[in-house]
Order: C-alpha cells, then structure tokens, then sequence
C-alpha cells in the first residue's frame, strides 16, 4: 500500500527538478551539435581533398586505364568505381573538391575584403558616396545573377581563376550590403563617437572600432556565401562555363556522367552527393555561428 | 591658438592668465533639423559662458536641445542638422571649422562622458589600447611611454590595480569600472572643458555619487571646466556651481546653484523641482507632475514655450516669448511674471 504512494512523492518531487536542468542543458548541447558536426564534416572534406593525396597513393584523377573503364561501386581500389575513361571516381571527387573549396575560398576572400570595404566606406562616408557605391552595387544585384556570372564566365573563357572572377561579381554586392549594414549599426554607438571625439582619423576608426565589430556578421555571411558559391561553381561547370575537362571538379563530373543518368545513375549521384553535403554542412555551419555569435 | 596641453593633467593656472576670452563662449547657437518635409528647431538660439574651472550644469527634460547642443559645440552632429551661431573656444570660431580642423580641438579643447559605459567601449579593444590611442591621436608617443601614461590615467581615476586592468576587455569590468575608463580616455589629453553627458544615470546611486566625486576632484586637480548634462535637479543642486535650465530648445533660467534652489523664478523651474520626491512630503501623496507635454519642435507657436503648461500663465506670455535676462547678478530667466516677484 505504502509502496505506490512513496513512488508518486519521490517521482512528483523529482521531476519538477529535471524539467528545469532538462531543457536548458539539452539546449545547449544541441547548440554546440549545430557547430560540431559541420564542422567535423568540413574539416574532414578539407583534410582529405587536400591533404590525403599527399601522404596516400591516391590513383591519379585523370589518364586513367582503358582496361578499368567503368568498374562499379565498390570495386578493389576504387571504391566509388571509375568512370567511362577509367579515371578513379574516389580520386576525381577529391581534386575536385579541391576545385569547390578553392573557388568558395577565393570567392569569399574576394568578396569579404572588396565587397566589404565598399559597403563600410559607404556606411561611414555617407551622403553622396554612399548614393554613388550602393546604386552601382544595386545594379548588380538587380541582375539575374546566373545570367551575369554566365556572361562574364563566358567572355573570359573557362578556367579556375575566371569561375572566381565570375562568381565575385556576385559576391562583392551581397557582401557590400551586409558590412553597409553591420557598419551604419556601428557608426553612431557611444565607442566610435567617443573615438572620434577623440581626434581619431577616420581609417582608424573603420579599422579599429568598426570592422572588429563587424567581422562575426561577415564571417557568418561568408559561411552561407561559400555554400551558395559552391553550388553555383558546380553549375558553371555543368553548363560548360566553369572548369574544363579533363580537370576533375564536382560540376564537369556531373555534366559528363548526366548523358548516363538512366544507365549508370552512380556518375551523378557520387558527385551530388558531395556537393550537397559540403553546402549543407557549410549553411549549417553559418547558421550554427550566427546563433552562437548571436548574429542577426 | 595652440595651448600647450601638456600631460594628463594640464596647467589649469596658465591658461586661465592666457585667455581674456571665456573659455567657451555660445553665443546665439541654432541648431536645425531638417526632415523631409518639415524642419525641427531643436536649439533656438542659447548663449552661454564657460569659464576654466567652472562647473556647469545643464538641465531639462528630454528633448529640451541639451545634449544636441553639446553635440553641436562639438560638431558631431550629422549632416541633416545646420548649426547656426557662434561657439569661440579662446576666442577662435568653432562653427563651420571642417572636420579635419575639428579634429586638432577634439579630445585637447574639450571631451566627453557618455550616458552608457556599456556602449562607450570598443568591445573588441583592451581597455589600455583604447587610452593609449586617444593618446597617442595627439602625441607623438612611444608604446612604453604611453603605456605608463595610461597605466596613470587609471590610476588617477581610481580603478583598482590598474597594471592589469590596462590588459582587460570592457566585458570583464563593472558599469562603474567601465565609466571610471571612459572618463580616463576623456581626459587622456587634458582637455580644457569636459562635456559629461549623463555621465551618471546609467549607474546605481552609489556609484553615481563615486564618479561624480570623481569628477570633481579630477575638475580640482586638473582645472578643466566641467559642463554636466543632466535631468537630474538634485545632482546639479549636490554638484554644479552653476545650473542652467533648457526648455524646449531654450534657457528658460539660469542662476548660481545655491540661489537657484532658495529662491526659483521661473515657473517651470519650479515645477520641476516640485517633482522631486521629498522626505518631508507625507506618504502616499501624489507628487506634482508636470501637466502636458513640452511644444513641438516643427512648429512652434508664438509667446512664451512653456505658456501651455504654466499654472501662472497669463495673456501676454502667449503674445510675445520672454527674452532670457540677466535681472540680477548672475541671474538670468526668461519670464514676464517670474515667481518671488510679483509679490514685491
């Protein structure tokens, strides 16, 4: 009789306690999964791109054997196959990630430091410069940028670096109105007009005050930039635009494997599969660090 | 007019023996607003002196044109504003001076106090990079010396252990901590007059009264004229020698803070001052509040601002606006029937 009673007191007496320690402690151990685990598969792409063929006999991404053509997943050394010119598919995603990473890397830099000192110039000068720069970018933004980043590829021919260029142009826009914003948040708090009551010169106090302040939300952008500039690098290089065969990138991969789709679906899924993967894990990553940095 | 601003504590003495000027003088200063279609008149046309040494307070409601005076003395106002009017810092014109030639005066003629020692610091900066770089704007320094200046500077404001503080962040440091910072980055080059715009409300009472003592003794030792903006009529009474009181873009009355406070003339004034909680008054009385709000600043009917509020209002404060006078030594209001007055 006694015993069920005991039970009730202990478990009503007990579960208000967990209910308060439960869901702030799960909160945050999900919030630190949220950075963790893109983070994990970032880095682990990034080592094995760029450094496992380096210190493994990773077969070579192209002149492959005739006598291996098209052998399935799983094979003996070719774990993804290879493909119908009997390159190593395993070998072809890693320098091709190599290419992915490069371009989102170039890109963002490209973006982060031209895009960036646009929009903070702009934000600190005001008035007419700031008319001037923004209406320019506007233009930009205001074309498709598919359409744009196209024409550009297009009139520069197709290699690595142009991808780059190219896809700036669609970078530095969206960049310059992040770090505007972030900087005209900034441009009237106590610290910066402190800083120029001072006497401090202006470049000092973009560089010191200003952009200190303002590298999380840059940073933060720049993450979902790279997962957007990947895509858009793997669909340059399906329309033809982007890297050049033989050169093994994500996107020609993809091209070259689509006209098998119905036959040999694995051509385009191992690719897709990667390219989803690394942009997901960098929109993760972003949004993880946006939440973390408390970002808007 | 370049005064020797020599360390972080200028010759208060020498300058004064230098200028037969007053330090700062505002003579008619206007300042404007324009919106899109309407035009705000935020400060309409104030004069006042600041002497080196003085102690000033400025006090109104929110809105009255106090601090954006401040603001444009120090030309830090944006470019939708027009500031019209002269300020003489040593006789030389501030109004209109580019912001290049504004930056010589900043920081060495006059600095300023923020209401929020939370947004007043850098986060992202120790605190002793922030005072070595004010200092350093105007001297040639090297790091080391700068350094030990800085070191002083906190020592001066009274920050415990200032050797290890110089390394910290602003988060690692207290609200009252982080002010007593930001008034050494005010003073890093000895200014001649200091703005301290309710340098105070942001803290507890305790702390306020410790910064505002701070203020003072640094005022003593230093000789800088203080120009303390506030809302608070009791701070001024404990600390200012002189009070001024701003209405709607104007100086409604200004006098010596202990005359002031025997014997108020203007009604507004007073009014302010019977909002003050007093601990005489029985419990669970209602205080006196103001009634009404204060005139818009777009449009600003004729005769006196504070007309529709005055309980001693009457029909020629609505014709024309009192001018502010000196009626007595060292007092000024602006009123045609000030209180203590009409009994005479």
């Amino acid at each position: 009789m006694s015993l069920p009673a005991a039970n009730i007191l202990t478990t009503a007496s007990v579960a208000p306690a967990a209910e308060v320690a439960g869901p702030a402690a799960g909160r945050r151990w999900v919030r630190n999964l949220e950075i963790a685990v893109p983070a994990t598969i970032l880095i682990l792409l990034l080592f094995f791109c760029f450094i496992w063929p380096m210190v493994y006999p990773v077969p070579k991404p192209v002149g492959g054997s005739l006598t291996t053509v098209n052998l399935p997943l799983w094979s003996k050394g070719h774990i993804f196959g290879t493909d119908i010119v009997g390159n190593d598919v395993m070998s072809r995603i890693l320098y091709g990630g190599r290419v992915s990473f490069e371009v989102a890397a170039g890109v963002q830099a490209i973006g982060l430091v031209v895009g960036g000192l646009v929009g903070l110039v702009a934000a600190y000068r005001g008035g007419w410069t700031d008319a001037v720069l923004m209406r320019i970018l506007d233009v930009f933004i205001a074309f498709p940028s598919l359409v744009l980043v196209l024409a550009i590829a297009d009139s520069l021919g197709p290699s690595e670096t142009h991808v780059i260029w190219a896809l700036s142009a669609f970078s530095i826009p969206a960049f310059a109105r992040v770090s505007r914003a972030a900087a005209l948040r900034l441009r009237d708090q106590p610290f910066v007009v402190a800083a120029r009551l001072s006497g401090s010169r202006p470049w000092r106090i973009m560089f010191q005050h200003l952009v200190p302040n303002m590298l999380p939300q840059l940073l933060t952008f720049s993450m979902l930039g790279a997962s957007l500039t990947i895509i858009l690098e793997g669909a340059l290089d399906f329309l033809g635009y982007g890297i050049p065969q033989p050169t093994a990138s994500w996107g020609n991969m993809i091209a070259s494997g689509e006209s098998f789709i119905s036959v040999y679906p694995r051509y385009v899924v191992v690719p897709s599969i990667f390219l989803l993967v690394t942009a997901i894990s960098l929109n993760l990553l972003g949004d993880g660090l946006r939440a973390r940095w408390n970002v808007r | 007019m370049d005064a020797p601003a020599t360390a972080a504590v200028p010759d208060g003495q020498s300058a004064m023996h230098l200028a037969p000027a007053p330090l700062l003088e505002v003579s008619g200063l206007q300042v404007t607003f324009h919106a899109r279609d309407t035009s705000i008149y935020a400060v309409q046309g104030i004069s006042y002196t600041v002497e080196p040494g003085q102690t000033l307070a400025i006090i109104g409601e929110s809105g009255s044109g106090k601090t954006v005076s401040a603001q444009a003395i120090m030309g830090l106002l944006p470019g939708s504003a027009s500031v019209a009017g002269s300020v003489r810092f040593r006789g030389e014109e501030l109004v209109g001076l580019s912001q290049r030639d504004m930056r010589g005066h900043r920081g060495r003629s006059f600095a300023m106090v923020f209401q929020y020692p939370e947004r007043s610091l850098n986060p992202t900066m120790r605190v002793g990079s922030q005072i070595t770089e004010a200092i350093r704007t105007h001297e040639q320094l090297g790091k080391k010396e700068a350094h030990d200046r800085a070191v002083e500077l906190l020592k001066m404001v009274r920050l415990p252990a200032p050797e290890r503080r110089f390394y910290e962040y602003p988060h690692q440091l207290s609200g009252g901590m982080r002010q007593r910072v930001v008034i050494a980055i005010a003073l890093a080059c000895g200014p001649q007059v200091l703005f301290a715009d309710e340098a105070t409300t942001a803290l507890d009472v305790t702390t306020q009264a410790q910064i505002m003592d701070l203020l003072l003794d640094l005022q003593q030792q230093t000789g800088t004229a203080l120009v303390m903006i506030s809302h608070d009529l009791g701070l001024a009474a404990t600390y200012a020698e002189d009070v001024m009181v701003m209405y709607a873009g104007k100086i409604v009355e200004r006098a010596p803070a202990k005359e002031l406070f025997a014997g108020v003339r203007m009604p507004y004034t007073q009014a302010l001052l019977d909002a003050i909680p007093r601990i005489e008054l029985e419990p669970h009385v209602l205080l006196p509040v103001v009634g009404g709000r204060p005139p818009d600043l777009a449009s600003i009917p004729p005769g006196c601002p504070f007309a529709p509020r005055c309980p001693g209002v009457q029909d020629d404060c609505r014709q024309d606006a009192p001018p502010l006078k000196q009626y007595e030594a060292g007092r000024w209001w602006a009123c045609w029937h000030p209180l203590g007055k009409g009994a005479q």
